[in-house]
């Protein structure tokens, strides 16, 4: 094995791999953008939970087959991305001040137990990645700098939504999950997946969808934040208005957290509603837009790619002796 | 597709006892007597969980076994891959070398139309401007577009090119161009450069059936274009379903544990 590795490695020296032309993505997530310090807080959970219950009853268009039409591209939250899911102020140029995604505790806060706090607060201390805090040790890197996708993270970003006969499929930039809703149960609770294993099932406007199965390899955010391969995730995703989805996931762990908790946000149809990146550097955004709507294949996928252009970064992340983060599970 | 038939006539003129055989079934299109089902939109309807079964994964030409590898049945039609003198060599030094060669062993995307025939289901979802290939393999997303844009202007090298779908008659029929270098076509060290230029082609033979042709050409490693079909097989298991198969997070994890992994080796 060490053998073949390091004869590939002499091969793979000459790839050149070409990253996506214009970094586009499934549901037209923007750029990625560099926040200024003066960035005014983005809402999350509280702005919108706030909001959603000002909405009026709201019934959406059926698909052929009777269900709610959730179909289309859907943005994902505005803001920075789930670097932190808590709320937090400026951090840096990619971590924008930020209320927290968590309705439920009121507190915006991860109801961790004791131990799990420690340790959420410990892999937050050893990330090495400049933030306050931080020991100056390096521990684990945020697994998604391995390329490592799982859920609920991949649910905070852009998606396009296709309905079929007893399925519901999502594709995100580079990934994608199909829940069947045809009732059939989930799979024996040992066989562990990194994205679950998703069952789906409509109430009344709502798809309500059930993951079990999960691996716990990876992380809720960039900060530390985890979960485990006993935590159980509910989905919520419900059309309250003709260009927006209320998503709603709660994540329970009695091994992990002294309650369920909940996050949510709205998604909002391609194009449409404040744009995620309000409050970036406006001259990159705005060229970014104007080369968009010049463009005909603006509304196309192209290859995204990932490991293959990581190596060096993965290379990179082991010799400054991060180590690899195994699922959490509870001390003895 | 003219083309390639035209250098295959020139091979069965060239061995009149082919002639006396029956036509062969793979190389004709047995497909028009069978008239699939519409979507919504009026196209043949492909969708569902589709899996090949065969070897060509390891080889896709006739093969013997080794330990952990099943003879096979080629799929290449004629069997002879044409390729040109001085790539011929490098497919066998690929051959002898394909442990550490291979790039699959390095989990980047498999490439076209390798991904098609690995031992992984695949779940084709039909919308009116593309079709999606969903791969359970590395969660691969496959994007097919229809909506009337000629292939984009290059030079694009990717993994798993730039695919553009139209329908003929009951097959989807997908020209695909700006792939790289870095793939290869099967574990036996079949490869091809970024000139490479395939039309395949899924016809629907019955309910549970498609045949699955491939034209693949590449002046810079081949004398002429040449053609492999197989059929797909829609999966019959009640709770059949995409589950995962996550190549690069099992092969970093792996390699993480190896106190002297030459994998993290800078290259």
């Amino acid at each position: 094995m060490r053998r073949w590795l390091l004869a590939a490695l002499a091969v793979v020296g000459g790839v050149v791999v070409i990253l996506p032309v214009t970094g586009r993505a499934a549901g037209g997530d923007p750029p990625q953008a560099f926040f200024r310090p003066d960035t005014p807080k983005f809402p999350q959970a509280r702005t919108w939970v706030a909001q959603k219950a000002k909405l009026p009853p709201y019934k959406a268009p059926r698909t052929p087959d009777g269900v709610p039409d959730l179909q289309g591209n859907w943005n994902g939250p505005v803001g920075g991305g789930n670097d932190d899911l808590e709320e937090h102020e400026y951090v840096d140029v990619t971590t924008p001040p930020q209320e927290s995604y968590v309705s439920d505790p009121a507190d915006g806060k991860v109801p961790y137990t004791p131990w799990a706090l420690a340790k959420r607060n410990e892999i937050r201390a050893g990330l090495a990645r400049g933030w306050p805090g931080e020991t100056g040790q390096r521990l684990y890197s945020d697994p998604s700098s391995l390329c490592l996708n799982g859920m609920p993270r991949l649910a905070f970003g852009g998606q396009e939504i296709i309905q079929r006969p007893a399925q519901v499929i999502l594709l995100t930039a580079n990934t994608y999950r199909v829940i069947p809703t045809d009732g059939r149960p989930h799979m024996s609770p040992d066989a562990k997946f990194y994205f679950g294993n998703s069952r789906g099932r409509w109430e009344g406007e709502t798809l309500v969808v059930d993951i079990t199965g999960i691996n716990g390899e990876t992380w809720i955010d960039s900060a530390g934040n985890f979960y485990g391969p006993n935590t159980h995730m509910v989905e919520r995703l419900t059309r309250v208005e003709p260009n927006t989805i209320d998503y709603v996931i709660t994540i329970e762990d009695p091994t992990i957290y002294t309650r369920p908790w909940t996050m949510t946000y709205p998604k909002r149809r391609t194009g449409t509603g404040a744009g995620a990146n309000a409050g970036a550097i406006p001259n990159a955004v705005a060229a970014a837009g104007a080369a968009r709507a010049a463009d005909p294949y603006a509304k196309e996928v192209w290859e995204n790619t990932c490991l293959e252009g990581n190596h060096d970064n993965v290379v990179l992340l082991k010799k400054l002796g991060f180590k690899w983060f195994d699922a959490v599970t509870p001390p003895k | 597709m003219k083309r390639w038939f035209a250098g295959f006539a020139v091979t069965l003129a060239a061995c009149t006892a082919v002639l006396l055989l029956p036509p062969s079934a793979a190389a004709q299109t047995p497909a028009a007597a069978y008239t699939p089902p519409r979507t919504r939109e009026g196209q043949p309807d492909l969708q569902g969980l589709w899996q090949v079964l065969n070897t060509a994964a390891w080889d896709l030409q006739d093969h013997g076994a080794t330990l952990g590898v099943p003879a096979g049945h080629g799929v290449v039609e004629g069997n002879d891959i044409p390729y040109k003198p001085e790539a011929l060599a490098k497919k066998q030094e690929n051959f002898k070398n394909r442990q550490q060669l291979d790039p699959e062993n390095r989990c980047i995307l498999p490439g076209v139309p390798r991904i098609t025939y690995m031992p992984y289901p695949f779940r084709i979802v039909q919308q009116a401007d593309k079709v999606v290939i969903l791969h359970e393999y590395s969660r691969i997303i496959r994007y097919v577009y229809m909506n009337g844009n000629p292939h984009p202007e290059g030079p694009i090298d990717w993994f798993m090119g730039d695919s553009r779908g139209r329908w003929e008659g009951n097959s989807l029929v997908v020209d695909v161009i700006h792939f790289n270098e870095e793939t290869w076509f099967d574990r036996a060290g079949n490869y091809h450069s970024d000139a490479l230029h395939l039309v395949e082609r899924f016809t629907p033979t019955g309910p549970d059936h498609m045949l699955y042709e491939v034209t693949i050409e590449d002046p810079n490693v081949f004398t002429r274009p040449w053609k492999i079909s197989m059929p797909l097989y829609r999966r019959q298991e009640k709770d059949v379903e995409l589950l995962e198969y996550e190549c690069g997070a099992y092969l970093l994890k792996q390699e993480w544990a190896k106190p002297d992994s030459p994998y993290f080796n800078t290259r």
